[in-house]
């Protein structure tokens, strides 16, 4: 349902801390672990903005451990 | 963010998002600068495997790179662009990639709204690889004097001051010195004109808008244009049109090339190791054409 590359998601990196990004177990968004944020994927398109992003409720809860 | 930003961010996706449905209809000054990234691309023998297209806009870029058979990954600060492009929204200076992700990063008409460019420029020497290619183009200083000019007029004539309108532009001197700032090797900084021609002058300002290419200055003029302020405007144009009433207006281009440190790049040759001594090339010529004058001692 995402059309988003896994080769894609492996060079993409969380704009605040330079740390990999995780896809969300709903797939909806990319984790920032370190960061303690999950930025959206809008129809497709991976927002990785700052201000665009969501606090995590507690860090690491949506985070799919591969 | 401690240190005070030039543009508004939030205004500029915003531009972006408006100028992205009729994009094409205004895109020339995109499109001749893509142009010229493309030529001096093809000018480099090397090939490159993965590239970053920033700042994509509609993806005409993006699609021009994949028809040369380089796999590309378009970003834009837009959403509606990204998506276009079927990108990633990010900001040139908050990039989004892991270090050492691609070997060419290419960017047509974006650089000069970028609030932090020498942090966006050190942050694209992270992400190219060793001995990877940085390609730009974007409007540098002297561009649109008479827009420039005609606005600064109506500040004048009717604000009593002149106001924020016009972005602080780049050099081809300082765009340099940015490139080697940021760590870039074998670096090139050259300039363009792109002389534009209009019948009707207010169109420079509906292309601007156009182009995503408006003010987007943080301090917005508290004072906006009215009825009077344009018709100053157009005065001013006016009086700088050519005998048909058509006003050509300049775009000064800027563009960058820079490559990231690799182990195989030319280096210069080592203290010493030259075979010839440097005192005998000075060395005048027996039979040159050197012309030599004596003037007498007194008049």
């Amino acid at each position: 349902m995402i059309a988003i590359d896994g080769a894609l998601l492996a060079d993409l990196v969380c704009p605040v801390t330079r740390t990999p990004l995780t896809l969300s177990a709903a797939g909806d968004s990319l984790v920032s672990a370190a960061a303690g944020l999950a930025f959206p994927i809008c129809d497709g398109v991976p927002v990785l903005l700052v201000e665009a992003a969501k606090p995590l409720a507690s860090p690491g809860d949506q985070i799919i451990i591969p | 963010m401690s240190a005070p930003e030039i543009f508004n961010r939030k205004l500029r996706r915003l531009r972006r998002d408006r100028a992205a449905p009729g994009f094409p209809a205004h895109a020339f000054v995109v499109d001749h600068i893509i142009e010229s990234l493309l030529d001096r691309l093809d000018l480099v023998s090397r090939r490159f495997d993965r590239a970053l297209d920033l700042g994509c806009h509609d993806g005409r870029l993006t699609k021009a790179l994949r028809g040369r058979g380089i796999e590309v990954v378009s970003a834009d600060a837009g959403y509606r662009f990204a998506k276009m492009a079927g990108g990633i929204q990010c900001d040139e200076d908050r990039l989004p990639f892991a270090d050492a992700s691609f070997d060419l990063v290419i960017s047509a008409g974006v650089f000069d709204q970028v609030n932090d460019l020498p942090g966006a420029l050190t942050l694209i020497g992270r992400i190219l690889k060793p001995d990877g290619l940085l390609l730009a183009g974007f409007t540098g200083a002297g561009s649109l004097p008479m827009t420039r000019s005609a606005v600064m007029a109506a500040d004048i004539v009717h604000g009593g001051a002149v106001a924020p309108r016009i972005h602080p532009q780049i050099d081809v001197r300082a765009a340099g010195d940015l490139l080697s700032r940021a760590g870039f090797v074998l670096t090139v900084a050259d300039g363009e004109t792109l002389s534009v021609r209009y019948s009707n002058p207010f169109r420079i300002l509906s292309d601007l808008r156009g182009m995503a290419a408006t003010n987007l200055i943080d301090a917005q003029p508290a004072r906006h244009f009215n009825r009077q302020d344009l018709a100053t405007i157009a005065e001013s144009l006016a009086s700088q049109a050519e005998r048909d009433g058509a006003v050509t207006e300049r775009f000064e281009l800027v563009f960058m090339t820079g490559w990231s440190p690799g182990p195989n790049q030319p280096q210069p040759a080592r203290r010493g190791s030259g075979g010839k001594s440097l005192a005998d090339a000075l060395k005048p010529a027996p039979f040159s054409d050197r012309v030599d004058i004596t003037r007498p001692d007194k008049p």
